[in-house]
């Protein structure tokens, strides 16, 4: 006979007095100040103190891209990253996506090319893809892949993922001149 | 999550020493992509978290000719994948920082923290070890210098003694004539720990080194087999010889990514590879 | 591409129209259960067992009890309701005894995530660990009994045979013809084991369920992440004791389903935890690592198949025995199981023929349906035997297909006569194979030259059918009713979780009316309050009967608009025609009205109206459907078969065993397009998710049946690298004379058959008969190493899904 608590886990955690921090961002064009406890991750900040839920979460442990944001031009798994890390960071979600009421070329072409189904990776995926797409307006299939490879799907088996990338490249260029 | 921390962010190496020093269970974060982890899966308690991102000496990543390249321990492993010298100059060091985990994690996670974690299949240890890395480390007694090879000391454990990090990671000049290359087998292309890893470097004089992940309780720098090989020199015969004999240096396990007997085929065949693409590059 | 050179016969069903729930979905507005915030609303974590089979000796909750911002804490003290699809053998909180390392031993709700799970860690239970049931083998003897009370358990009867005093959840059979008879006398026979470990769906939105259970009343309302809200609604009410009435559900956005969100399952634990905090809501979210161990699985299966053939090529006798691991629930388990007696032979024409399925428990984590329903696993088996049986005879394995293969006036395994008008098998083969190139396979020379690269190419083929498993009285309605814009709402019970169910279905209702799609309203969300019935969204049996519904709901719609139209046009609605959103008189084409004009009725100009608010409504129950006989197998089980056939080509590294599929063709007998986009995407997604359960994915159980990959860490699934090189799809129409417009489902297909087409490439290309699951880098390797032709499950330690 034992008394297992599981997993290894549920240690003694001992709690070090909640102190909130005060954080300031932009996110979206936005500057936000709101206190924060320094143990939230950035994602639940996006979410559960914003609400913005567009970024979504479905793994939590940075494997899955689910939650991916872009912080400082970067693409970054939000779920692993702490809400105080991004002090003073400029932040964007798929909320700050379409301007002035109209759609982004990369989310027009997400929907003609139907690189979507459940939807739920979509946020990640277009978050990662315009990231890549700010850095490189030009990136080869391989670049392409190799970036957006960090996103998970179940659904979409990729490719129309891929072709919409390439097709907001083509239209990007002409329309945009990047 | 279960640990409720208190998170500080110090300006310079002695506030982060100090703090480290004094607070029982507090961690060093810098890019988080392992921290994270610990804390979401309760396997370690936080009560103090030190960012050390905003520490001057963590923010260095310069390459001086005659001297080597220094990544501070804020460095982010797309820097050294994006690195022009690291790829020309230490070019496994970029193969193996390009194929850990995914993109959006190479944006976080940090080559030093990839050391730190001390997990025995890490990417990273393989292609530092064979650029004969020394690991500069400050603590509460001063600083110092410890050979990457003698850092790691078990699964997940390093010589860290309580209040010390590590500032950054020197790679000694790596010249003309010096070549490299890291290969790895994982279970898919896409991002996953690698099964194996194996990193090989012929230096100006011929003489090679090996690095090599997930075959033993810490990455392996295979001292032994080297000086065989060089001993008997770098040839075809002699690399059919060494993807056999490397079986006898390293003493992988059977866990949820590989059997054991499926890790000493890889290394077997990674080494050849590894060492084939180095000699016909001397062509 | 085949893709952009589809062309419809018709002016709205098989064009390429964007999904309509795209826009949402792109701008982030799209609403999930995980996103929904209810007033007063608490959070759940559960504690779960963390041995696959224990006694609970003592739970004590006190020091969790008194952890401020806990609202309600349950262990199975707490609650005796059970719970199940077709065998109530489901606690859902366990009492006395846990079954496997996922079982619920104590739940709690809490003001927010943090406090619920600090709450967890303060529990404090003395189990006594007990000796699990490992495997099929073992629960077959039957020493140690997964449900001590297996004989009282509630259950479907007649469709599904539990074994008194056994681990054995259901126990269906086929047969037909002399078995004996024909081993005796044919010239060769082979039997052969085949297996593949439990796949885990990997939805990226994990099972999250909401709900608000009145305490002084019946009312549950229930918020979920699931795919069968009228099947929750029915089986709560069973369960709880209620009216079907009294349980509403809402479906938001389903962020995947893949059948892991068929049938019920945290909605219970919500609903206890609900009650027991005085009726607030409740949310309950699975975590990644509980979508892995706590939610259910794929089951595991092993397939032992004995065929007889002659020297010319006829398969004359097949026998086929499949245990399904089903782990410690049979949820859809036991269906899943049944259906293998009427599909398990494949779709070949086979005199004598006999099937015998298992659903087995076993204190391992429990099983449901996955996309393919039992199909990839039956076919992994019956696709390798058939490859192997056409080595044996020295027949090129696309010939000895097609010399058995299904055709007009033939009898499937439950004695149904195929007709014309049932779809194609041999066209989608020769499609695929076309595509490949396939010459032949490849010489021992060959392969040995190859060999000498380090990479070896090779091609290889499979068939598939599936029919939808449902009850035969299995029914779908829509309701139809025009807004004073002249569009129209549809609504559908059925949840479209990404497959594009209510594009499609709008692409239906728009040909049918004969009106712009983009007029055809339509939500993804459903509300089992407003919302018709439909039975389960699962099965692809979506475009058959729903499409079937709003076919008949459109033309009553257009019947009484005929009736309106007739008074005001002055004519008999006979006379009338409709097109692009007008009904008008075919000689006089003037005498025409706008559907806008009769939406709400008709106003003349003096004020008067007629006609009032069009409504209208389609329902279809399953065509023709019996049960099968219990102990034959024979009856009516199949609405509609979907054939296919898929070829692959791979490349083989024979040093590091990694497999690089190069190209796939994928062809389907879907009788009819409805929108090519949406069945390219559905065949690109199938066809991902089958190389996933061919090369890489499965359970990994240690010695104590504790699973060992319950994170994304080491429960891979494909990403972008991972996709083919190409992906090839065909679409075959031969329509299907009572689906709409001729079409059949396609949902599931695209992934059966996948894992059997790339077993039978690496023969070609190595030559060695894998008959284990995944074909991972190592599996190759080990398989190669061990100088072995055929490569069994004990041959591999690494399998299957074995440390
Ligand atoms: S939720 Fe952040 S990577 Fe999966
Ligand atoms: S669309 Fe469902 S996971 Fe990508």
């Amino acid at each position: 006979m034992d008394n297992n608590k599981d997993c290894s886990m549920y240690t003694e955690h001992v709690d070090s007095g909640k102190r909130k921090v005060t954080l300031s961002l932009t996110v979206n064009g936005h500057q936000v100040v709101r206190d924060v406890d320094p143990s939230m991750s950035l994602l639940h900040f996006l979410r559960d103190n914003i609400k913005l839920f567009g970024t979504k979460e479905a793994c939590g442990e940075g494997e899955c891209g689910a939650c991916t944001i872009i912080m400082n031009g970067k693409a970054v798994t939000s779920c692993i990253v702490l809400a105080v890390e991004a002090e003073g960071a400029q932040i964007t979600t798929v909320e700050g996506l379409a301007k002035d009421g109209k759609l982004s070329i990369l989310q027009e072409e997400f929907i003609s090319e139907d690189a979507l189904q459940c939807g739920y990776c979509t946020p990640g995926f277009l978050m990662s893809a315009r990231a890549l797409l700010d850095s490189n307006p030009n990136p080869s299939d391989e670049e392409i892949v190799e970036v957006l490879s960090g996103n998970l799907c179940r659904c979409t088996g990729y490719i129309p993922i891929l072709n919409a990338v390439k097709r907001t490249i083509e239209r990007e260029q002409k329309e945009l001149g990047r | 999550m279960l640990s409720r921390f208190q998170y500080f962010k110090p300006h310079n190496l002695n506030e982060a020493v100090q703090y480290l020093d004094k607070e029982a269970n507090s961690f060093v974060l810098a890019g988080g992509t392992d921290l994270m982890i610990l804390l979401r899966r309760n396997v370690i308690n936080a009560e103090h978290i030190v960012d050390i991102k905003a520490l001057p000496e963590t923010g260095v990543f310069e390459y001086t000719e005659g001297t080597g390249l220094k990544i501070g321990a804020a460095v982010v492993v797309n820097r050294v994948v994006d690195s022009e010298v690291v790829n020309s100059r230490y070019r496994a060091l970029h193969q193996a920082a390009a194929s850990l985990a995914s993109f959006q994690l190479r944006n976080r996670a940090t080559v030093v923290g990839n050391i730190c974690n001390a997990s025995p299949g890490a990417d990273l240890p393989p292609a530092l070890l064979v650029y004969d890395a020394v690991v500069n480390i400050a603590g509460p007694q001063g600083t110092r210098q410890v050979p990457l090879h003698q850092f790691f000391t078990g699964v997940k454990r390093t010589v860290l003694q309580h209040g010390e990090l590590v500032v950054s990671v020197e790679l000694p000049e790596s010249g003309e004539g010096d070549k490299s290359i890291y290969l790895r087998q994982a279970r898919l292309r896409g991002h996953d720990l690698a099964t194996v890893g194996v990193a090989a470097r012929v230096k100006p004089d011929g003489k090679v080194a090996i690095g090599i992940a997930a075959v033993a309780p810490t990455p392996l720098r295979l001292f032994a087999l080297e000086d065989q090989i060089n001993a008997r020199g770098l040839s075809q015969e002699t690399i059919e010889w060494a993807a056999e004999e490397v079986k006898e240096h390293i003493h992988p396990i059977t866990d949820v990514r590989s059997s054991a007997a499926y890790r000493l085929q890889m290394a077997s065949v990674l080494l050849k590879r590894c060492l084939l693409a180095l000699i016909a590059k001397e062509d | 591409m085949a893709k952009a050179e589809y062309k419809s016969k018709y002016k709205r069903v098989g064009q390429r129209y964007d999904r309509k729930d795209a826009r949402e979905k792109v701008t982030g507005q799209a609403v999930y259960t995980y996103d929904l915030e209810l007033p007063g609303m608490l959070y759940a974590r559960c504690l779960l067992s963390p041995y696959a089979r224990a006694k609970i000796v003592s739970i004590d909750t006190s020091k969790a009890k008194a952890l401020p911002g806990v609202r309600a804490i349950l262990t199975g003290e707490d609650s005796d309701i059970l719970v199940g699809l077709y065998m109530q053998d489901k606690r859902v909180l366990s009492r006395g005894v846990t079954r496997y390392q996922g079982d619920v031993v104590a739940a709690v709700a809490a003001e927010d995530e943090e406090t619920a799970e600090r709450a967890i860690s303060l529990i404090d239970v003395v189990y006594e660990p007990l000796e699990p049931v490992h495997d099929v083998d073992e629960a077959l003897e039957g020493k140690i009994l997964v449900h001590e009370d297996i004989n009282e358990l509630k259950h479907y009867v007649g469709v599904f045979f539990p074994q008194k005093d056994s681990n054995i959840a259901s126990w269906n059979k086929s047969k037909k013809g002399d078995l004996e008879k024909a081993f005796a006398e044919s010239d060769l026979v082979v039997e052969n084991d085949f297996s593949l470990p439990a796949v885990a769906h990997v939805p990226m939105e994990t099972h999250v369920s909401i709900v608000q259970a009145d305490p002084f009343s019946n009312k549950i309302k229930i918020w979920s992440s699931a795919q069968s809200p009228f099947a929750i609604r029915q089986i709560m009410a069973d369960s709880f004791g209620v009216s079907e009435s009294d349980v509403e559900v809402h479906i938001p956005y389903v962020g995947g389903g893949f059948g892991g969100k068929a049938g019920i399952h945290l909605e219970p634990l919500a609903t206890l935890l609900s009650k027991a905090a005085g009726g607030l809501p409740v949310k309950v979210r699975a975590t990644r690592e509980q979508e892995f161990n706590q939610l259910p699985t794929r089951a595991g299966m092993r397939g032992r198949i004995k065929t007889a053939a002659n020297k010319d090529g006829k398969i004359t006798a097949m026998q086929a025995v499949y245990d399904w691991d089903s782990g410690a629930y049979a949820d859809y388990g036991v269906n899943v199981g049944k259906t293998a007696v009427y599909s398990g032979i494949g779709p070949y024409s086979i005199e004598n023929a006999c099937i015998d399925s298992k659903t087995i428990y076993t204190n391992k984590v429990f099983s449901t349906a996955y996309r393919g329903f039992g199909h990839l696993e039956t076919h992994w088996s019956i696709e390798r035997q058939i490859d192997i049986l056409s080595q044996k005879l020295g027949i090129d394995p696309y010939e000895f297909r097609m010399m058995n293969l299904l055709e007009p006036g033939d009898k499937t395994m439950s004695g149904e006569v195929i007709t014309e008008s049932s779809g194609n098998p041999k066209e989608c083969l020769t499609a695929v194979v076309k595509e490949i190139g396939w010459t032949g396979r490849k010489t021992e020379e060959e392969r040995q030259r190859e060999w000498k690269t380090g990479k070896v190419r090779g091609k290889g083929f499979a068939m598939l059918q599936k029919a939808p498993a449902m009850p035969a009285n299995t029914a779908t309605s829509v309701v139809m009713q025009m807004n004073g814009d002249g569009h129209v709402k549809m609504m559908i019970g059925a949840v479209d979780m990404g497959q594009g169910a209510i594009t499609a279905l709008s692409q239906i209702a728009a040909q049918e009316l004969d009106m712009p799609i983009e007029d055809i309203e339509i939500s993804a969300q459903i509300d089992t309050r407003s919302n018709p019935y439909d039975w389960n969204t699962v099965a692809s049996k979506l475009t058959f009967l729903g499409g079937n519904a709003v076919v008949k709901a459109s033309h009553e719609l257009l019947h009484k608009m005929k009736v309106i139209a007739g008074q005001v046009l002055r004519t008999d609605p006979e006379n009338l025609l409709h097109a692009n959103g007008e009904i008008y008189h075919p000689h006089n084409p003037n005498r025409r009205l706008s559907y806008k004009d009769i939406a709400l009725g008709y106003m003349y100009p003096d004020g008067s109206g007629i006609g009032g608010p069009l409504i209208a409504s389609g329902s279809v129950v399953a065509d023709g459907l019996t049960n099968l006989h219990p102990e034959t197998g024979q009856g009516n089980p199949a609405a509609v078969w979907t054939f296919g056939a898929h070829a692959v080509e791979i490349e083989v590294d024979v040093e590091t065993g990694s497999v690089t599929v190069l190209k796939v063709a994928s062809a389907f007998d879907v009788g009819q397009v409805i929108n090519e986009k949406l069945i390219y995407g559905q065949i690109c997604g199938g066809v991902l998710q089958g190389l996933g359960s061919a090369l890489l994915e499965g359970y990994k159980f240690n010695k104590d049946e504790k699973l060992m990959n319950p994170s994304f860490t080491d429960n891979k699934i494909p990403t972008m690298k991972d996709m083919p090189v190409e992906i090839v799809p065909i679409y075959i129409e031969n329509p299907q004379h009572n689906g709409p417009l001729g079409a059949r489902g396609v949902g599931e297909h695209p992934m059966i058959s996948v894992p059997s087409a790339i077993g039978n490439a690496v023969y070609d290309a190595l030559g060695i008969n894998f008959h284990v699951l995944p074909l991972s880098p190592e599996a190759i390797v080990l398989g190669i190493q061990s100088g072995k032709k055929s490569i069994l499950c004990t041959d591999v330690d690494c399998l299957p899904g074995r440390l």
